[in-house]
């Protein structure tokens, strides 16, 4: 490669949300940042998802991120402007659809309350339908968060792209890795655009994540790529204000503001990571077609009009891997296992404190990078 | 629920190819099924064509070639082909298994091959004013014709190629009026096309069914030839046409109905949504899927016949059903399909007026891309071409990108009637090749599918 070499000090590897929004806040903080991504921003997994903004069922060491995550996207003008408008705060609720799914609920709300976390609270069958009248089953009650939303996810990358650019970050599209190497002097980064130096590494790549360690030299890390399933149906008139699951399923169900319903959640389909392709198997779909149906009767005669898939990376405990890597310089955070997107600006933030050399304001230790190699 | 049904061949469209292919098959010993989308077999060029037999004195306007399918349905009828009619096909798998819509409910056949014959579908036409109210293309004009012999006295017809000129002949064959025909084929052939009359020569009977085609339309109509920047007029519907005449006078033209029509291009949908790899045809400016001679597209046991892998004709399109079935039986068998460079002669010779064709009738670039920013390029998101413009202008690198910055291509109409129209302004912005553009990325279900009827799957299935 005869092009000249760039001098950089910190380079963040992958335009997907964790990536936008880490080089976005390390450019804010003044720092130099080049982001990298090999095909364009938001192109897979951050790009194309459900766009569900919620705190509801986390895993209970993921709350205090995604508690953060909130409050930067109650504020998200300040960091990304006029796309902040693409994210769209309403409630969201799971609802219990027999009794197994009404212990499960009451008692998660219950255990929650114990750790000393209120924003999730129970509604009976009657508050439930009082907030959508439209509801056709019957439930027996539900978990609700006051303030979860969903965003046009694509847009939310975009923005946090454009704002690390005003900031002073070099974004560089169409741009692959085909090496790393470390030396004295920080790391040399080869790729389909020329070397790249920098002092520090951050490794936002998703899917690619695991080979892209594998590159600098990292443990191995049992990261698996599958394609996680949409469907969007023509425009119906406006029937459901919420998000919407349940109990015990993976259903997710939303009506946007153009009328269609998205629905998804959980059914995911083989992904190719060498020919960069998601496939798509909507008769795996069916089960959450049912569900919808059972929901919102009027559904069934809606059309679908599209399905569609993201390249996801998932981790054996479905947690994220945020930390320091072995290699001095080398901070991951990807292996969101599909349901990275509401955490990412709080991860970008605690990824950019981690390459500053700052500790970050909410406790990592259960995404500790190390924590397969332990068992292993 | 069907699921666990195998056929050793399932055919997809049940127009010449799918016919052809079937006949043979059966023939053949295979046992073979036909899901097609309408309520009779025919396809578009045969529609109708057994119900409409039952009357044919009356309905004799439709023409000779028309009822040459007649002969081809009742050999299919005949057959021990299977065909389940209104069966909406939206998705194949890589291990042929088929998915389709019938009677409101979700079902699949596996396959041990399948023959994808859906034909062609016309090139979208995004003139401004082409989604008024009163503007229809011609293949719908020649539908209605077929389907109940209804056609609309006094329209206008705008466009050109094979299809333009055997509807207006229809028409008039059935009394119709035609108010005038504005005909934006060049009047003068270049050198080029004398050469590549030659081979043409090849299908004399063709050639002299065109003239002849064309030679009554002026006769009894108010004929324009070599019209330039043709305008749809009107802002509630169809008002009129404006357009620039041979002598280079601005012509306008009152017209209560309007139809446009630019050429054929294969129906891509369930090729493309299949994963199959597709090449750009310079010459018929549309992607063909890629196939050997017999029509075995890049995804093994997938083929493909008829129109549907690049504009040949009716008669080519029996010959390429026929050919896919034959292989498929070979194989079934065991053993190799012999006299291949016979068959390839054939297959040449059937398509010999193409090229010729295809120079002739070749669309427009004021028809593939609108030069009135205000017209809709995509109809389903309502995005006019400066809507569009806008969006490439940002810098995108090929059409899937676009989606995200504008919604073109996300509708209903899964690009069916934007992704030419969008490929080629990517290419006149940024001067990348149009094969290179690419098409936009085209995904199941690629035919109406309600959430009731995928739901109807997981009962099945919990059942079963």
């Amino acid at each position: 490669m005869t092009m000249p070499a760039h001098r950089e000090r910190i380079i963040v590897i992958g335009g997907g949300i964790q990536g936008c929004a880490t080089a976005c806040f390390l450019a804010k903080r003044g720092q130099k940042v080049t982001l990298i991504e090999k095909d364009h921003i938001g192109r897979h997994a951050s790009g194309v998802n459900a766009g569900g903004v919620r705190r509801l069922g986390r895993d209970p060491c993921e709350i205090p991120l995604s508690l953060a995550a909130m409050d930067i996207w109650n504020a998200l003008d300040e960091e990304i402007g006029d796309n902040a408008d693409a994210f769209h705060p309403c409630f969201y609720v799971k609802v219990a659809l027999d009794e197994d799914g009404q212990a499960l609920g009451l008692e998660r709300v219950e255990s929650l309350r114990r750790a000393g976390f209120r924003h999730e609270v129970w509604l009976e069958e009657s508050e439930i339908r009082s907030r959508l009248p439209h509801l056709s089953g019957r439930t027996c009650g539900g978990i609700l968060v006051e303030g979860d939303g969903w965003a046009v996810p694509w847009r939310i990358v975009q923005g946090f792209a454009r704002a690390a650019v005003r900031h002073g970050a070099t974004l560089i599209e169409g741009c692959r890795v085909l090496g790393l190497r470390r030396d004295r002097d920080g790391w040399q980064v080869n790729t389909s655009k020329g070397t790249f130096e920098g002092d520090q590494v951050v490794n936002c790549a998703g899917a690619w994540a695991a080979e892209l360690a594998r590159l600098a030299g990292e443990p191995v890390f049992p990261l698996s790529p599958y394609a996680p399933m949409l469907v969007v149906t023509d425009r119906r008139p406006p029937i459901l204000p919420a998000v919407m699951g349940v109990l015990g399923h993976t259903l997710s169900l939303k009506q946007l503001d153009t009328g269609q319903f998205v629905i998804g959640g959980g059914v995911r389909a083989r992904a190719d990571l060498d020919k960069n392709r998601g496939e798509v198997a909507i008769p795996e779909l069916a089960a959450s077609m049912r569900l919808a149906t059972t929901l919102f009767a009027d559904i069934a005669n809606t059309q679908i009009i599209r399905c569609w898939s993201g390249i996801e990376g998932y981790m054996p405990d479905n947690l994220p891997v945020i930390g320091r890597g072995r290699q001095p310089g080398l901070v991951h955070g990807f292996g969101f296992s599909a349901h990275g997107f509401q955490l990412g600006p709080a991860v970008g933030e605690a990824l950019a404190d981690l390459v500053m050399g700052r500790q970050p304001r909410i406790p990592l230790e259960a995404f500790d990078p190390g924590r397969f190699e332990r068992v292993a | 629920m069907t699921a666990g049904s195998h056929y050793d061949l399932v055919i997809i469209g049940a127009g010449p190819a799918g016919m052809a292919a079937a006949i043979e098959a059966s023939e053949g010993g295979l046992r073979a099924l036909i899901l097609d989308d309408q309520p009779a077999p025919g396809g578009q060029v045969y529609r109708h064509v057994l119900q409409n037999a039952v009357r044919r004195e009356a309905s004799s306007y439709l023409g000779g070639d028309y009822w040459s399918g007649q002969a081809l349905a009742d050999a299919f009828a005949a057959s021990s082909a299977e065909l389940w009619s209104q069966s909406r096909v939206w998705q194949i798998t890589g291990d042929r298994e088929v998915f389709f819509s019938r009677h409101g409910a979700a079902q699949s056949v596996s396959a041990g091959a399948i023959l994808i014959a859906t034909g062609a579908m016309e090139r979208p036409m995004p003139l401004r004013g082409w989604t008024l109210p009163g503007v229809m293309s011609v293949g719908a004009a020649q539908t209605m014709l077929k389907t109940n012999g209804s056609g609309a006295d006094g329209a206008v017809f705008a466009g050109s190629g094979p299809l333009f000129y055997l509807t207006i002949w229809q028409y008039l064959q059935a009394g119709l009026a035609v108010r005038a025909v504005v005909d934006t084929a060049p009047a003068r052939m270049t050198l080029a096309q004398y050469w590549l009359a030659l081979p043409a020569l090849l299908q004399p009977g063709l050639l002299l069914k065109g003239l002849r085609w064309r030679a009554a339309i002026r006769r009894k109509t108010d004929y324009f030839a070599q019209a330039t920047s043709v305008a749809i007029n009107g802002e509630d519907r169809v008002t009129g046409l404006s357009f620039t005449d041979a002598s280079g006078q601005r012509q306008t033209i009152p017209a209560e109905h309007l139809f446009i029509h630019q050429g054929v291009v294969p129906n891509t949908s369930l090729t493309m949504a299949s994963d199959l790899a597709h090449r750009w045809c310079p010459r018929q400016l549309c992607w063909h899927p890629r196939t050997d001679m017999f029509g075995e597209s890049s995804v093994a046991g997938l083929f493909v016949a008829g129109d549907g892998m690049g504009i040949a004709g009716a008669a080519a399109a029996v010959s390429s059903g026929r050919l896919a079935a034959q292989r498929i039986i070979a194989r079934a068998r065991g053993r190799a399909l012999p006299m291949a460079p016979v068959w390839r002669f054939l297959k040449w010779r059937q398509a010999a007026i193409r090229p010729f064709l295809d120079s002739l009738f070749r669309p427009p670039d004021e028809w593939r891309v609108p030069q009135d920013d205000t017209a809709i390029v995509c109809r389903c998101e309502a995005l006019t071409k400066a809507d569009v413009a806008t969006a490439i202008a940002l810098g995108v690198s090929g059409p899937n990108q676009l989606k995200g910055y504008c919604r073109a291509g996300m509708g209903r109409c899964q690009g069916r009637m934007c992704a030419l129209t969008i490929q080629k302004m990517i290419h006149d912005h940024g001067g990348l090749p149009e094969d290179r553009v690419g098409h936009l990325r085209i995904r199941p279900p690629i035919r109406p599918l309600t959430v009731g009827e995928l739901a109807a799957l997981a009962n099945d299935d919990a059942g079963a």
